[in-house]
């Protein structure tokens, strides 16, 4: 029987609106972390991303976009989240897409990196994908997902992969 | 417990036109993912890999975004693709690859998407492209249907692979 390498460690569906998700007590068991986020919102809106709570100016990412007529590239530095949906955004009727992968979550001897692929709504459709940059050395313990009303119905998965 | 679980995998004895997936179980797993490695029988260096959705062709949409190795471009459309994939006049032995991720794709809700796809050949022309899709329908996804935009058929060897994603809880981790 082969090794399992892709555990699912938790996940939500939101039965009312809420402003935040948070997965917490993530154990430095796994290589990879992968969060995979179908939400609306009550409003057209964003999603952050932050870890371990950190609200300092240590979240850096390089974005490129493709709106359906204009390929774009875009960066954000020393910010104090990850904006995982970038140019895009979540509607009330619409669900918008959000693949997300940590790397070397666990690692304390350098920065933490992921990958980003965004899928959003008919009214402000593009595709994104992003690379970012935790600036710190900490384990990923906890990841929250926040900065728009999520609207009932919205799914949040969180995933581990092994090395 | 994998979350990942192979549904059907498929590769091609002698070329043919289509590569479906049908009868995919609606309340097993919670995402979908298509990983496919495929070549054209078109005489074209490449040709695009579009697919089908329980055999609909309508309220299909793609932004997408594409890299040839000098500019990039963006455009859209309604139709659903992975990308590019070689075709008969590219490089022999060179098969365009490309991965697609259907989330809650059983869930009672339009379905967007996301694929990303490659096609080099060790010639001048080579793509990247990714896209972000969206299927206007709210029916559970029970059938892939993968075709190539030139009618040509597939080539021996092309191959596809359908996962099923479960979600789950496991290792103690809270969500609130």
């Amino acid at each position: 029987m082969p090794t399992a390498t892709y555990i699912a460690l938790a996940n939500v569906t939101l039965t009312g609106n809420d402003s935040s998700v948070e997965f917490s007590s993530i154990p430095a068991t796994f290589r990879d972390l992968v969060v995979v986020v179908q939400n609306t919102s009550t409003v057209p809106s964003q999603m952050s991303m932050r870890f371990n709570s950190d609200t300092g100016s240590n979240y850096n990412r390089v974005a490129m976009f493709g709106d359906g007529s204009t390929a774009s590239s875009n960066t954000s530095t020393n910010a104090s989240s990850i904006n995982t949906q970038a140019e895009g955004q979540a509607n009330s009727t619409q669900a918008a897409f959000t693949h997300i992968q940590i790397m070397d979550y666990s690692a304390t001897d350098k920065h933490k990196s992921g990958l980003i692929r965004f899928t959003s709504t008919p009214d402000q459709p593009v595709t994104v994908a992003q690379a970012f940059r935790w600036a710190s050395t900490s384990a990923i313990t906890t990841v929250t997902l926040a900065g728009a009303t999520f609207t009932s119905g919205s799914t949040f998965a969180l995933y581990g992969i092994v090395s | 417990m994998s979350a990942w679980t192979v549904i059907a995998h498929t590769e091609l004895g002698a070329a043919q036109a289509n590569i479906t997936f049908s009868s995919i179980p609606a309340a097993t797993y919670t995402d979908l993912v298509l990983v496919v490695s495929a070549r054209s029988a078109n005489a074209s260096t490449d040709d695009a890999l579009l697919f089908d959705l329980n055999g609909s062709t309508a309220n299909q949409s793609i932004r997408l975004l594409r890299g040839n190795g000098s500019t990039t471009t963006s455009a859209s459309g309604t139709y659903l693709s992975m990308g590019y994939v070689s075709a008969a006049n590219a490089t022999s032995s060179t098969f365009g690859n490309a991965l697609l991720y259907i989330p809650n794709y059983a869930a009672s809700q339009n379905k967007p998407m996301y694929a990303d796809g490659v096609f080099e050949n060790n010639a001048t022309t080579a793509l990247q492209q990714m896209q972000a899709l969206l299927w206007s329908n709210t029916a559970a996804i029970n059938e892939i249907k993968l075709r190539l935009d030139s009618t040509s058929n597939f080539a021996q060897y092309s191959s596809a692979t359908l996962y099923g994603i479960t979600k789950g809880s496991s290792g103690g981790v809270v969500v609130s």
